[in-house]
C-alpha cells in the first residue's frame, strides 16, 4: 500500500528506470496486478465478497492473485475524483450520466455503454418503499406519499445520484396516470419534496434520519439499500413495501481506458467486468439484492425479487444526458420546485 | 473543589460556584459525554469484536498510513514553524505582516477547501496535472497528497506557539552569545532552541495530535482507497457508513487514545516546565 | 586598548539616532556615554559591539577598521542591561560560554576551560554560585556572572550597558566602586553607558555627554560641570536650575537679582544656568514664593522656589532664618553660567 506510493515515487529517479519499470509491467503478466474500482456508496458490501470471488477465479486462470481495492463514496463525487485523477481501473457507478461526465474528459470511449452487454448495466436495482412496521399510514402505492400528513425521507437530488432515481420514478408515475402531462408530474414532485422534513447528501445518510434518528414516516431507498436495513437493524421494526410501479435503475459499470492503458490492466479490468455477468457474479449481485440481468439467477432468487412494472429512463426520460439537463441541472426543474424552507 | 475568592475584588463564592459548576457541566455535557460514549459504544459487544476491527487488515493499514503521514508532516512543520518564527520574531522584512497572516491561513479557510486547492494545483484537469501524469507522479489520491494535505492544515500549530513566546522573550541573549563568538548554529542550537524548547515540544504535540485526526482536507485528496489511501478518520467514516458501529466505534476509540496520550504527554510536559522553573526562581 | 569613532551616523526610519559623533578613547581609558533615553547611547554602543551598523563612519579598534568585523570575532566583551544571561545553563556555563564555542583549533582542552572559569567567579567574587542557574541568584550576583562571562573571551574592550540600573539603591554604589577598582586591576578599556550622571561623573576618566544623537561634549568631569560646552550639558548635569534673561543695551535683565551683564556680547537672549548654591536665599519678603525646604547638615538648608514662574533651587547659607514653606523669599544670585542665542558662553558673577 504505502510501499506502492514509495516505490512508484523510487521509480521516477530516472526516465529510463521508469520506462523500463512500466515496460517490465507490461511484458510481464506475470506480477501480480493491482486493481481499483471507483465505485458509489451501497455498492461496499457487494464487492467485497465479489473481490474474494474474483480474486479466485482470476488466480485460477493462471494468472497470478490480483490486488483489488475499492473506493466508494457519493456516485458523482466519485466521478469527479477520477477526473481530477484518481487511478480508477474500473468505474462502477450509479448512474450512466456520472460515466459520460469522465468520458467527455476522453478518460474513456464514449460509446463505453455499447462495449458490454444490457447496456453495461450487469445488475439492475429500482426505488421501493421502506416504512415503519405495520406500515401505519397505510403507504402501497405513489400516490400515497403525496397524501397530507405523511413525512417522506429522500436525499438531495442535487448531490444524490439515488434521489435523482426517486425523483424520475415518481415523475415517470404521474406521467403514464390518466391525464397525466409534464404539469402534473411536476404538481407532483412539487407536492413529495414539500413533505420531505431534511434533505441528506446522500444515500446512506438518508437511512441512518429514516433508521436510527426515526425520522419521517417513509424513506424513497434503493431495493438494495432497504434490504440492508432490514439486515442491519432488525431490531428497528422496518418494513419493505414495494409499489406496483417503478422506476429500472441501472448502475452502469466501464473501464477506464485511459488508466488501464498506462497501467496496462486492460486484461485484467475487462474480465473483472464480464465476470459480473457470469452465474457467480450475478448470484452475489442477487445475494446483495441487486436483481441480476441472467434471468435464471433471477428466477432462482425467487420470491427475493418482487416482479413489478418498471419503467427507463431511456424511454421515458431519453436518456440520462436530458433527464439531467431538464431536471437536475442548475436552474432545472428540481431548483424550480424546491426552495429550502420555502414550504 | 472549594471556590476560595483569590482577593477582595473576586467574585461572591456563590457565584463563582455558580460559574465553576456551570463550566464543569458544559465541559462534561460537551467534551467527556461524547467521548465517554465513542469508548463504551466500541466495547458494547465486547473486548473481541472491537479488537477484530481493529487488527482488521484495513484497519492496520489505515493506522500505519495515519503515523506515516503524521512522521512526515510533522517534522517538515516543526522545522518550517521553527524558520518562520524566527523569522518573523527576530528579523524586520518586507512581507513580514503578509506571512504572520499566512501561517493564520489554514486555521480561517475550511480544511475541506485546503484539500480543493491541492486538486486544483495537482488534479489530472490541475495546473500540474498534465505535466505529473506525463511523468506518471502520483501526488493526489496517495501518500505524497495525503501528506501535502496534511502540513497544510497542520502548519500553522508550532509556529503559532513559537511567535509571540520568542517575540517576548527579545533576541538579548542571542546577542550576547554573539559577542561571546557563537556562530549562528550554535546560538541556535545552544541558545534559542533551549529557550523555546517547552513550547516547541508543545507546539510539535498539537500538530501531531491534529496530523493523526484531520478528515476534511485529506477526505479530498484521499480517493478512500480501503487499505491504501484510507487513514483513520476515513477509515472510521467508511465503517460506521458501513453499518460497522463496533468497529467504527472501536478504531475511533483507537484514534482518541492516541489524541488524549498526546494530549497528556502535553500536559505532562507543561507541569515539569514549570516546576523546573520553579525550581531556579 | 584604543578606540577611534569617525563621523558616525546611524538613522532609523528617517530619524537620526546617531550624527556625526566622532570621539577617541584612549587605551585602558574608563569612558561612560551619559545621556537621556533617546540619545543614542545605547545605539553607539550596539555599533561598537558589532550588533548594530551605522549608516555613515569608521570605527577602529587598536587601530584597526572594525566595520567588516562582525560581532563574534570583535573580542568586545558586553555586559547587557538585564544581563541576557542564559537562564537554562548554569552559571559556570555561561561564564564558559564564550570559550566552548571556540572553533576546536582555538578552543582550550575542558579542564583549561573549566580552572578559567573557576579564576574568573573568583575574580568576581562569586565562586560558591558555579553550579547555580540564574534564576536562583540575586540582581548584584547576576551582575557579576555577567561580567565575569564578558571578561571570558579576553576582550579588547568591555561594554557597559546600563548594568547598575537593575539594581537597588543600597547595593549600586557599592557595586559600582567594585567594577571601578575591578576595571583598575585589569586595565580593559571600558565604556559605561548610563543615563544617570552621578554614576557617570563618579566612575568615568572621561565623560560624552550625547544629545539627540549628537555628541555634546567628552571631557573629564570636572569639565563637564564648571565649563559645560553647550546649554544642553549645563542644564542636563549637577541640578542646575535654568532661568532665561535678555541682553538688552548692554543691560543685563533678569528677574533675578546680583548678576552683571557679560561683556562684550551682543544683544539678544540669554539662558541662565545656577547650581543651588550659586542661588542665596533669605527669609523675609522678596520676589520668590517657598515651595519646598530641605534640611540639611552642614552646608546650608535647600530650598526649591518659584520666581515668576520658574522653579528654581537655592541655599540658605547656614546659620542664617529659614524661610516657611508658603511664604516669601529674596533671592540673589552669586554666580551663574550663561549661554547667549547665538552659542556662546560666559562665567557671571
Amino acid at each position: 500500500m504505502i510501499t506502492s506510493a514509495i516505490s512508484r515515487r523510487a521509480s521516477l529517479a530516472g526516465l529510463t528506470l521508469f520506462a523500463a519499470d512500466s515496460q517490465a509491467r507490461a511484458q510481464a503478466p506475470q506480477a501480480p496486478q493491482q486493481l481499483l474500482n471507483v465505485s458509489y456508496d451501497p455498492t461496499r458490501e457487494f464487492y467485497r465478497e465479489y473481490h474474494t470471488a474474483f480474486a479466485e477465479f482470476w488466480a485460477g486462470q493462471g494468472h497470478p492473485r490480483p490486488r483489488l481495492s475499492a473506493s466508494h463514496g457519493g456516485s458523482g463525487r466519485q466521478a469527479r475524483a477520477v477526473i481530477d485523477g484518481l487511478a480508477a481501473d474500473v468505474v462502477t457507478l450509479a448512474l450512466a450520466y456520472d460515466i459520460d461526465a469522465i468520458a467527455d474528459r476522453g478518460l474513456l470511449a464514449k460509446e463505453w455503454q455499447t462495449r458490454l452487454p444490457d447496456n453495461a448495466s450487469p445488475y439492475t436495482s429500482t426505488i421501493v418503499f421502506l416504512v415503519r412496521r405495520g406500515n401505519p399510514k397505510a403507504l402501497r402505492d405513489w400516490p400515497d406519499l403525496l397524501k397530507a400528513g405523511v413525512s417522506v425521507i429522500t436525499p438531495n437530488p442535487k448531490t444524490s445520484g439515488g434521489a435523482r432515481w426517486n425523483y424520475l420514478a415518481l415523475w415517470a408515475w404521474a406521467l403514464r396516470q390518466p391525464g397525466g402531462t409534464e404539469a402534473t408530474a411536476e404538481q407532483a414532485v412539487t407536492q413529495l419534496f414539500r413533505q420531505v422534513p431534511v434533505l441528506d447528501t446522500g444515500a446512506r445518510g438518508s437511512t441512518t434520519t429514516f433508521v436510527q434518528r426515526g425520522q419521517g414516516d417513509v424513506l424513497l431507498a434503493w431495493e438494495n439499500e432497504a434490504h440492508l436495513a432490514l439486515q442491519e437493524f432488525p431490531q428497528a421494526g422496518l418494513e419493505i413495501v414495494y409499489p406496483a410501479f417503478s422506476i429500472l435503475a441501472e448502475p452502469p459499470v466501464s473501464v477506464v481506458d485511459a488508466n488501464v492503458d498506462r497501467r496496462g490492466t486492460r486484461p485484467l479490468a475487462e474480465a473483472y467486468l464480464q465476470h459480473l455477468y457470469s452465474d457467480q457474479g450475478q448470484r452475489i449481485a442477487a445475494k446483495h439484492f441487486y436483481r441480476p440481468r441472467n434471468p435464471d439467477v433471477l428466477r432462482e432468487a425467487g420470491s427475493r425479487f418482487p416482479n413489478i412494472e418498471f419503467a427507463t429512463v431511456d424511454t421515458v426520460f431519453g436518456g440520462w444526458r436530458r433527464a439531467q439537463a431538464t431536471h437536475f441541472d442548475d436552474g432545472g426543474v428540481f431548483d424550480r420546485i424546491y426552495r429550502p424552507g420555502g414550504r | 473543589m472549594t471556590a476560595r475568592p483569590r482577593a477582595a475584588t473576586a467574585d461572591p463564592p456563590w457565584l463563582a460556584g455558580l460559574l465553576i459548576g456551570a463550566a464543569l457541566a458544559v465541559a462534561g455535557v460537551v467534551l467527556v459525554l461524547p467521548l465517554a460514549a465513542v469508548f463504551t459504544e466500541s466495547l458494547r459487544r465486547g473486548w473481541e469484536v472491537a479488537w477484530e476491527a481493529i487488527i482488521e487488515p484495513d484497519a492496520v493499514s489505515a493506522m500505519q498510513l495515519t503515523l506515516l503521514v503524521a512522521a512526515i508532516a510533522v517534522p517538515v512543520n516543526t522545522l518550517g514553524g521553527i524558520a518562520a518564527a524566527w523569522a518573523i520574531a527576530r528579523c524586520d522584512f518586507p512581507g513580514r505582516r503578509l506571512l504572520v497572516t499566512l501561517i493564520e491561513l489554514p486555521f480561517s479557510v475550511s480544511p475541506v477547501i485546503s484539500g480543493l486547492v491541492y486538486v486544483l494545483l495537482f488534479g489530472a484537469q490541475g495546473y500540474f496535472g498534465p505535466w505529473l501524469a506525463a511523468h506518471d507522479i502520483q501526488i493526489l489520491f496517495a501518500l505524497p497528497g495525503l501528506v501535502l494535505a496534511t502540513i497544510f492544515v497542520t502548519f500553522p500549530f508550532v509556529a503559532r506557539t513559537l511567535i509571540p513566546l520568542m517575540q517576548e522573550q527579545g533576541q538579548a541573549e542571542e546577542e550576547a552569545a554573539l559577542t561571546l563568538g557563537a556562530n549562528t548554529w550554535q546560538i541556535l542550537w545552544h541558545v534559542t532552541l533551549p529557550k523555546i524548547r517547552w513550547a516547541l515540544l508543545a507546539g510539535i504535540l498539537l500538530c501531531n495530535a491534529r496530523a493523526m485526526g484531520e478528515f476534511g482536507a485529506v477526505a479530498v485528496v484521499s480517493g478512500h482507497i480501503r487499505g491504501q489511501t484510507n487513514t483513520m478518520p476515513l477509515h472510521v467514516e467508511i465503517l460506521y457508513n458501513e453499518y460497522m458501529f463496533v468497529g467504527a466505534f472501536a478504531v475511533a476509540s483507537l484514534l482518541a487514545l492516541l489524541g488524549l496520550i498526546t494530549l497528556g504527554a502535553k500536559t505532562a510536559l507543561e507541569i515539569l516546565s514549570r516546576s523546573r522553573m520553579g525550581s531556579h526562581a | 586598548m584604543s578606540v577611534r569613532i569617525t563621523g558616525l551616523s546611524r538613522r532609523f526610519n528617517g530619524q537620526a539616532a546617531l550624527d556625526d559623533v566622532s570621539l577617541e578613547i584612549a587605551r585602558g581609558e574608563f569612558t561612560a556615554l551619559l545621556g537621556p533615553s533617546g540619545s543614542g547611547k545605547t545605539t553607539l554602543l550596539r555599533v561598537l559591539a558589532g550588533l548594530d551598523f551605522p549608516d555613515a563612519g569608521l570605527v577602529e579598534i587598536d587601530g584597526r577598521d572594525v566595520g567588516q568585523v562582525p560581532a563574534r570575532e570583535r573580542r568586545v566583551g558586553v555586559v547587557f542591561q538585564h544581563y541576557a544571561l542564559f537562564r537554562h545553563m548554569s552559571v559556570a556555563e555561561n561564564v564558559a560560554f564564550g570559550l566552548r564555542v571556540r572553533p576546536r583549533a582555538t578552543r582550550p582542552a575542558a579542564a583549561e576551560i573549566d580552572r578559567r572559569v573557576r579564576e574568573l567567579l573568583e575574580l568576581v567574587q562569586i565562586p560558591e554560585l558555579a553550579g547555580r542557574f540564574p534564576d536562583q541568584c540575586s540582581g548584584g550576583q547576576r551582575q557579576r556572572i555577567a561580567l565575569a562571562r564578558a571578561l571570558a573571551i579576553e576582550p579588547l574592550l568591555l561594554l557597559l550597558d546600563e548594568p547598575f540600573a537593575a539594581l537597588d539603591a543600597v547595593v549600586r554604589k557599592d557595586v559600582r566602586r567594585w567594577v571601578r577598582g575591578l576595571h583598575d586591576r585589569l586595565g580593559i578599556t571600558t565604556i559605561l553607558v548610563t543615563h544617570d550622571q552621578e554614576e557617570a561623573l563618579e566612575l568615568a576618566d572621561r565623560v560624552a555627554v550625547l544629545d539627540r544623537g549628537r555628541l555634546a561634549q567628552f571631557a573629564p568631569p570636572a569639565t563637564l560641570l564648571e565649563a559645560p560646552a553647550t546649554a544642553f550639558v549645563a542644564g542636563f548635569l549637577g541640578e542646575a536650575s535654568c532661568i532665561p534673561a535678555r541682553l538688552s543695551g548692554g543691560r543685563l535683565e533678569s528677574p533675578l537679582p546680583g548678576l552683571a551683564a557679560p561683556p562684550a556680547w551682543p544683544d539678544g537672549a540669554l539662558r541662565l544656568f545656577l547650581r543651588p548654591h550659586e542661588v542665596a536665599v533669605e527669609a523675609g519678603p522678596g520676589p520668590g514664593l517657598v515651595r519646598m525646604v530641605h534640611p540639611s547638615l552642614g552646608a546650608g538648608t535647600r530650598v526649591v522656589l518659584e520666581l515668576e514662574g520658574h522653579v528654581l533651587e537655592g541655599v540658605v547659607p547656614p546659620g542664617l532664618p529659614v524661610p516657611e514653606r508658603g511664604g516669601p523669599c529674596g533671592l540673589r544670585a552669586l554666580a551663574a553660567t550663561a549661554f547667549h542665542e547665538d552659542g556662546s558662553r560666559a562665567r557671571l558673577a
